[in-house]
């Protein structure tokens, strides 16, 4: 750990009027968007953030109001696009990490004919951008048949090549293979000593990878507009541009779906900071 | 039960155990959860001006008709786009009856004739006597192929909507003004800077390059008879009346004689600088009417409408903006079903009148001309008949094309625009006349930009 | 440690635990890759209707004003954003990093707040800040500035830093990130000798701290320009699911998807791909090249 010599207190204000500066710029926009979700509608100009009025600080704080998330709620449910959002980003991330688990685990620990080809196709596969595929993909997804349907907006995505390569990183890093010929030699079968000891091994890249791909699936954006068709079955973030596109000029019902679609990863931020930032920081310094 | 939670802390941190908790709970929900189902014809739309509309009209036909009930989807414009070409193309499920907006129709019909996956309705409206009670420059844009897709919704003609206080106020007679000129001359000492700050604050007339203006731009183009493809669908975009138009839009935009501002319609800002007064007036189709009374009804008693200035002296004093049509999807299981509820939507009298009354648009059926909702005086403009006014306007309302093209067409025509009134602030020239080489040679890029854009399409270039 | 097992195992274990990857991978990576290169040979109309047109796609993509305006707004995009984000990245990291500062968790949680937001919406978000008339952006500096015009016109005439300035509120927190382990992993005992030789903090940084962090910042950098290079959602939520006013705000992705999805050729759409595909790898070597030059 490296830190700069300690400097004194007084030479600290200057560090954090700099740093409370940027953090008041950074929060503004959350903060705003806040205050335009509890106004109505006649109250949306009457204040730059908060309405004025005759309360404490000059703000009527009485006309503050729930109502844009009551409309929300009922009218054009959101609920559903909330649910859908997690199912989406849930299943997205689970499933990814078990698949690039066990293709990493095989990739690491197995020396076996055609390890080192599909080594270099999918570390190939990382060079490609994401968006040469969109096309392609959407004509197989429609030769499968899978047009407009949750599996087809699920599939491709539970085969992310980063996602091995990390895996494959971390288990030759801190899985030693006599622990699982140890296990093998006790008897244990192939899979058993896949979920009881190797993966417990890996625990904080899991822990990690699931909540990445979780908020690359959440804020996905594309995929479920060109594949999904009926609008049950959307997420937030379709959802929530869709309302903007209807509803241009009711700023209440927009930062409302808004905060609603983000209020979820913030919390689950919020809750797993330390993990998140392992995870993203582990591909970097070592790759 | 212990051991199973212990071994899944072993593998999986507080976070990966939430994850895993929340993937479950919700595939269970998806699966259990029931999708509406709905009963019926579907009828797409994608404009919610026209949902509370239609949504009272189809209780009525549903209470009447129970064998044959209707429902309303509302989608987003662009998604809505995106799943008509899905629809039509991937075969995703489409609405029965769909209504659709001029500028999205044009991806339908840029492939083979057998690609439109609409009905083509020509022989039906021509065996039912259609052809003949409707409007016919309303059904331009809905034909391709020499068939016609889909029944027109309106007429569209337009007015200028002016604020009539401020004019009176300033003692100006607006019954003076024939052409854009003497409407520039006649109302140019509203054009004020009120607070002072070197700037004026007050203008003429909403327009400008931006995007959703763009319209209004091709509405004026048309206004004088310029064109952006011939009757054959080529494109014409660098003719000299073109050229002309162009150049004298750029003087009112930019320069000493600049008159407008981006005030656009259906948005906040626009309408905050309406309701202020520094927008003095507005070219006005009739679903336009429909809108100012909903979102700026502190307006009312204020506006009145006059025949938009022609561009030469005995030209033309009004034009088209807009234009919708309903077509029924190749996937709609029964077609006279569906053919009877399109009818009712868009031909019925009484449809006609629910129309007129929420939104101000003008029946395309003639005989409804004379229904007696289009001739009371409206309180919002002063009292005139303003359906009379919009109907006078009809026989002269311009053809509107049916190029899959007009929109990308009309994109280039605006790029020109802005890239004319870039050249006139550079090089100082602000005269119409010094403009049009400039205007010409923009304009001739454009052409030939669109020229290689549909030679490309080896799908067209196939069909007669 | 040796890393092959001295234990046999039944042939099918890997194959086993590969088998979903893989199946997936093919289908849907490997396969669709193979398959844009023939669309790209193609003129589509939908999935379903496909005609064969040798490089006519590519000739046509090569004189589209269009293209090479999005390829103008994206590079100069990708530039400005790079540009900004990676000072601010660092010196947020640096200010993070002193001692003896309290609050630091509560600080990275700010900082870090707008990249979990994603990018659609943050479109929705600066859409709504930076309108003419009713956005506080425009309020706010016109209350401190009175000379600042109210009526800016963010979105209409100053499309590129309306995005550059969104895209840096949502990307700085995550470079930062990154910049923090790395300052966490400068040698102490390298900044104390320093300091004893009489190196003044300037000099600490330029000549100890810079050069540690450099492959670090390098891997930003390239994460940065290739995420950059394919701006899609930002603008197209922004503008209203199109390319703004002048199309100043036409991106390389957004071009793909309306031939793709709006106009429908998924031919052209594929040809697209590729010329962004063989651009990210041009920027991906230019930028690898001056990064080991620098280390020289």
């Amino acid at each position: 750990m490296a830190r700069p010599p300690v400097l004194h207190r007084v030479a600290l204000a200057p560090i954090y009027a700099a740093l409370v500066f940027f953090a008041a710029l950074t929060l503004i926009p959350f903060a705003w968007m806040l205050t335009a979700a509890l106004k109505a509608p006649q109250d949306f100009f009457s204040g730059l953030f908060l309405p004025r009025g005759d309360g404490l600080f000059g703000i009527a704080w009485n006309r503050l109001t729930l109502g844009n998330f009551l409309r929300l709620f009922r009218e054009f449910g959101t609920a559903r696009a909330l649910v859908n959002s997690f199912f989406i980003s849930s299943v997205t991330s689970t499933l990814a990490t078990l698949f690039c688990a066990m293709g990493g685990y095989a990739l690491a620990k197995f020396p076996f004919r055609g390890r080192g080809p599909i080594t270099w196709l999918v570390l190939a596969a990382l060079i490609v951008p994401g968006t040469l595929l969109i096309a392609p993909g959407y004509q197989i997804i429609w030769r499968l048949g899978l047009l407009g349907t949750y599996t087809g907006l699920l599939l491709p995505g539970l085969a992310p090549a980063f996602g091995l390569f990390l895996f494959r990183q971390a288990m030759l890093n801190t899985v030693p293979t006599e622990l699982i010929d140890s296990a093998r030699i006790d008897g244990a079968g192939e899979l058993r000593i896949f979920f009881t000891i190797v993966l417990p091994l890996v625990r904080p890249m899991i822990g990690a990878f699931l909540l990445l791909t979780f908020l690359g699936a959440w804020n996905n954006f594309i995929g479920p507009q060109v594949i999904l068709q009926r609008p049950e079955l959307l997420p937030l973030s379709v959802a929530n541009t869709n309302l903007k596109g209807l509803y241009a000029d009711d700023y209440g019902l927009i930062t409302a779906s808004t905060l609603v679609s983000i209020a979820p990863m913030l919390c689950l931020f919020l809750l797993l900071q330390r993990e998140f930032i392992s995870g993203l920081t582990s591909g970097a310094v070592k790759g | 039960m212990k051991s199973i939670f212990g071994r899944m802390l072993m593998v999986l941190s507080p976070g990966g155990c939430i994850i895993l908790l929340i993937a479950g709970l919700s595939t269970l929900v998806i699966i259990f959860r029931p999708l509406p189902g709905l009963e019926g014809q579907a009828v797409w739309i994608y404009t919610p001006r026209h949902a509370e509309i239609y949504k009272r009209e189809l209780a009525q036909w549903n209470r009447l008709h129970p064998d044959n009930r209707a429902h309303l989807g509302l989608f987003e414009y662009h998604a809505f786009q995106r799943r008509l070409l899905s629809g039509f193309l991937a075969g995703t499920p489409v609405g029965d009856l769909i209504e659709v907006e001029r500028n999205m129709i044009g991806p339908t019909f840029t492939g083979t004739f057998d690609d439109v996956g609409f009905v083509d309705l020509t022989d039906h409206l021509r065996d039912e006597g259609l052809l003949e009670q409707i409007n016919a420059p309303s059904f331009s844009p809905w034909t391709s192929h020499g068939r016609i897709f889909g029944i027109p919704h309106d007429v569209h003609p337009v007015l200028l909507a002016y604020r009539a206080d401020l004019v009176e106020a300033a003692g100006i007679d607006v019954s003076k003004i024939e052409t854009w000129d003497d409407f520039y001359r006649v109302l140019s000492p509203l054009i004020k800077d009120l607070d002072g700050d070197g700037r004026p604050d007050r203008f003429l007339l909403n327009l400008s390059t931006s995007p959703l203006q763009a319209e209004l731009i091709e509405a004026l183009l048309l206004q004088a008879g310029g064109e952006l493809f011939d009757g054959q669908k080529r494109p014409v975009l660098d003719s000299e009346l073109n050229a002309h138009v162009l150049a004298r839009l750029a003087t009112w935009l930019v320069g000493p004689r600049r008159m407008c501002v981006d005030a656009p319609e259906n948005t906040a800002a626009g309408d905050a600088m309406r309701v202020r007064g520094t927008v003095i007036a507005s070219v006005m189709p009739d679903w336009l009417a429909g809108a100012w009374k909903q979102h700026m009804p502190t307006l009312s008693g204020k506006i009145k409408l006059m025949p938009l200035p022609a561009w030469e002296k005995g030209g033309r004093h009004t034009t088209v903006l807009g234009g919708t049509m309903i077509g029924i999807a190749k996937t709609a299981p029964d077609f006279e079903k569906s053919w009877a509820i399109a009818k009712y939507l868009y031909l019925s009298p009484q449809s006609a009148e629910a129309l007129f009354r929420g939104i101000c648009i003008i029946s395309p059926v003639k005989s409804n001309w004379s229904l007696p909702v289009y001739h009371q005086p409206d309180p919002f403009f002063c009292g005139q008949k303003i359906g009379e006014l919009f109907i006078a306007q009809a026989p002269d309302v311009p053809l509107r094309s049916s190029s899959p093209y007009n929109t990308l067409a009309l994109e280039k025509f605006d790029d020109a625009l802005v890239s004319l009134c870039d050249y006139a602030t550079r090089e100082n020239r602000y005269d119409a006349g010094e403009l049009e080489p400039e205007a010409r040679r923009l304009l001739g890029r454009a052409q030939a930009d669109m020229e290689r854009l549909i030679a490309r399409n080896v799908f067209l270039a196939s069909q007669p | 440690m040796k890393p092959t097992s001295l234990r046999s195992y039944p042939a099918w274990a890997p194959w086993l635990f590969l088998a979903p990857f893989l199946l997936i991978f093919f289908a849907f990576t490997a396969w669709p890759l193979v398959q844009s290169l023939v669309l790209s040979f193609q003129q589509t109309y939908g999935p379903r209707r496909a005609a064969f047109v040798g490089l006519a796609n590519f000739s046509f993509l090569l004189r589209d004003p269009l293209f090479w305006k999005a390829l103008r707004n994206t590079t100069l995009f990708t530039f400005g954003s790079v540009l900004l984000q990676m000072p601010a990245a660092l010196v947020l990291a640096l200010l993070l990093n002193r001692p003896g500062l309290r609050g630091r968790i509560l600080f990275r949680l700010i900082f870090f707040a707008p990249s979990l937001v994603g990018t659609v919406f943050v479109g929705v978000i600066f859409y709504l800040l930076f309108q003419a008339h009713t956005g506080i952006v425009n309020q706010v500096l016109h209350a401190l500035f009175p000379s600042f015009d109210p009526e800016f016109a963010w979105m209409q005439d100053h499309v590129m830093s309306s995005l550059i300035l969104a895209a840096l509120w949502m990307q700085a927190g995550f470079g930062m990130i990154y910049f923090l382990a790395a300052l966490q992993d400068v040698p102490a005992e390298l900044i104390e000798a320093a300091s004893l030789d009489g190196a003044g903090p300037w000099q600490r940084f330029r000549h100890i701290v810079l050069p540690e962090i450099r492959p670090v910042a390098g891997f930003v950098m390239l994460l940065s320009i290739i995420s950059s290079f394919q701006l899609f959602e930002l603008p197209w939520v922004m503008f209203n699911s199109g390319g703004g006013p002048d199309n100043r705000g036409l991106t390389i992705v957004m071009y793909l998807y309306e031939n793709g999805f709006i106009i429908g050729d998924l031919g052209y759409a594929s040809a697209v791909g590729w010329v962004l595909a063989v651009l990210l790898m041009l920027a991906a070597i230019i930028q690898r090249r001056l990064a080991r030059k620098q280390e020289d």
